[in-house]
């Protein structure tokens, strides 16, 4: 919530970067952190495990200074993306004023980020947060990596609200300040309008109506590159589905990211109408990609879709087969079975798999001590040998 | 979300201030810091110029939300103190009302009884200044500026530039 300070005339405001593991949160907090004027930022601070996955939030500071009498601040924060981390995840969503979905444009992790979109809701909801009346911006990120979906690709997908969204890459820094910049006009617009009245008691016309529409960002989200969306806005839409996101009919397609998974079993008969292939390579032309509403699909849960993968567990990034393979016995989470996969991984020597090298870095904090030699007391005592 | 907006006017912040001055000659403490459940900093009393208070204010935030995780994981509500002890300082934490946390950082001068003794006085003071605070009708103080956003927007594109 935002933060009204009148002795100090401050506002202040918790902006929070969430998004799937390995999706450049992060990334986009260092390179505001590194690129900003020294007297505008405070320290970053990264709780974050010895291999650099973020454990529970990092944290920015933004001061951009005195406006008009008011100082406008801003705290920026990230979300741990792994699955398993959900409770430390939930808890830095509380109070949040604004939102950034950082989603991977990379096509095999499409699925991470449906999932991830999904779980934002549901602790949004948790929290009695209703996700149409929290301003969220959408950002497409990894767009510098060859073969990444194309936003209109995506935008069916991960913005059917027609929420603002921007092409970037944290690594090259392009979109990242517009992103930024978005969220933070449109939460200080809200945090103006819902400032001075929020003290007192709602009147009756604002109450049960959707909020205050915000305005629109003056600048067109799309300055990193030309996405064709219409008017941004976060503008609750009634007719919205804000449910949680279906996942695309996942059929057997010619997509080189998905037709390794498909292949190994005998793909689900495919509901009618067919949906457009919206998983297919960038490079690939896909000509008439209606972007807004999606066509009328049955209910086709995640349940329904993962068995043609023969998946009982959320893959995490890097994970080989074999890997997953080992995975497979536990519960779906291998962070509860972290021990027994330690000395697996650690035999191996091999870096590639960043879920093992987090499990690594909390093995001292997760596994007991020696065994005491509880005997030699007693002969010590009795002078036995 | 802007419903559960943290407003603070001036005459409660000087109430605050004068109770944790009040908290920090008694307990003979160093400094003591009112920090929102989500982060933010109310207020800040005593020796505080070396320390980075809003970034302590955050993680020490989220330290206390983390334990009320684990307070509900055992059965609990949540853990309504918590105590951090270091060597030299030590950092104690307890819950003020709904939503804001009383953090009295102090050192050997004192010790934990007199600091827990004096935290809970004020912790219940504090409440009564927020339950107040709740009840006011409407807001006396300056208002924030109605071209405030506007103006900001204009400081963000020359702050954030590639």
């Amino acid at each position: 919530m935002v933060s009204i300070n009148y002795a100090t005339r401050e506002v202040s405001c918790k902006i929070v970067f969430y998004g799937p593991g390995l999706s450049g949160k992060t990334t986009n907090l260092q390179y505001v952190h590194a690129k900003v004027p020294s007297d505008t930022k405070g320290k970053l601070i990264s709780l974050a495990t010895d291999s650099d996955r973020t454990l529970y939030f990092d944290f920015l500071p933004i001061n951009i200074g005195s406006i008009n009498g008011f100082a406008a601040k801003f705290q920026l924060y990230t979300v741990p993306g792994q699955v398993y981390y959900n409770a430390t995840r939930k808890l830095v969503l509380r109070g949040t004023d604004g939102l950034v979905f950082v989603a991977d444009s990379q096509p095999d992790k499409m699925d991470e980020n449906i999932e991830s979109l999904n779980n934002l809701k549901e602790n949004m909801a948790e929290y009695g947060y209703d996700i149409n009346e929290v301003p969220i911006v959408i950002q497409y990120n990894k767009q510098d990596l060859p073969g990444v979906l194309s936003v209109e690709e995506m935008r069916p997908i991960l913005n059917p609200c027609n929420w603002p969204e921007f092409r970037a890459s944290a690594t090259e820094g392009f979109g990242v300040f517009d992103t930024l910049k978005c969220i933070l006009k449109i939460v200080l617009e809200k945090a103006k309008t819902g400032g001075t009245s929020s003290n007192s008691k709602p009147s009756k016309t604002t109450e049960g109506q959707p909020a205050t529409p915000p305005p629109t960002p003056n600048a067109t989200p799309m300055a990193t590159g030309p996405v064709p969306t219409g008017t941004p806005s976060y503008e609750p839409n009634a007719q919205t589905d804000t449910g949680p996101i279906q996942q695309p009919v996942m059929t057997p397609t010619p997509a080189p990211a998905l037709a390794p998974a498909a292949t190994h079993t005998a793909p689900a008969p495919v509901p009618e109408p067919p949906v457009p292939n919206t998983m297919a390579p960038a490079d690939q032309e896909t000509p008439a990609l209606v972007p807004t509403p999606m066509p009328p699909q049955p209910e086709i849960s995640r349940q329904e879709v993962v068995p043609q993968t023969k998946r009982s567990y959320r893959p995490f990034p890097g994970n080989t087969v074999e890997e997953e393979k080992n995975m497979s016995s536990s519960d779906g989470y291998p962070g509860t079975q972290m021990t027994g996969q330690l000395s697996h991984h650690g035999s191996t020597g091999t870096n590639s798999d960043n879920q093992s090298n987090d499990a690594k870095a909390m093995v001292p904090r997760m596994q007991a001590s020696k065994p005491r030699r509880k005997r030699s007391f007693f002969k010590r005592l009795f002078g036995l040998k | 979300m802007s419903d559960d907006s943290l407003i603070i006017y001036e005459e409660e912040i000087q109430r605050i201030d004068s109770l944790l001055t009040k908290l920090l000659k008694g307990a003979e403490a160093k400094c003591a810091l009112l920090v929102d459940k989500d982060g933010h900093l109310i207020t800040r009393q005593g020796f505080t110029h070396s320390l980075d208070t809003t970034a302590l204010a955050a993680l020490l935030a989220g330290a206390f939300a983390s334990t009320k995780e684990i307070a509900r994981l055992v059965g609990e509500t949540e853990f309504s103190v918590l105590f951090h002890q270091g060597k030299k300082d030590h950092i104690h934490m307890s819950i003020v009302g709904e939503r804001s946390i009383l953090v009295v950082i102090f050192d050997d001068r004192t010790t934990i009884g007199m600091v827990r003794l004096y935290a809970k006085e004020t912790a219940d003071e504090l409440a009564k200044v927020f339950s107040s605070l709740n009840d006011r009708p409407q807001h006396d103080g300056p208002e924030v500026p109605a071209d405030f956003a506007d103006s900001a927007g204009e400081k963000l594109d020359d702050i954030f530039q590639d």
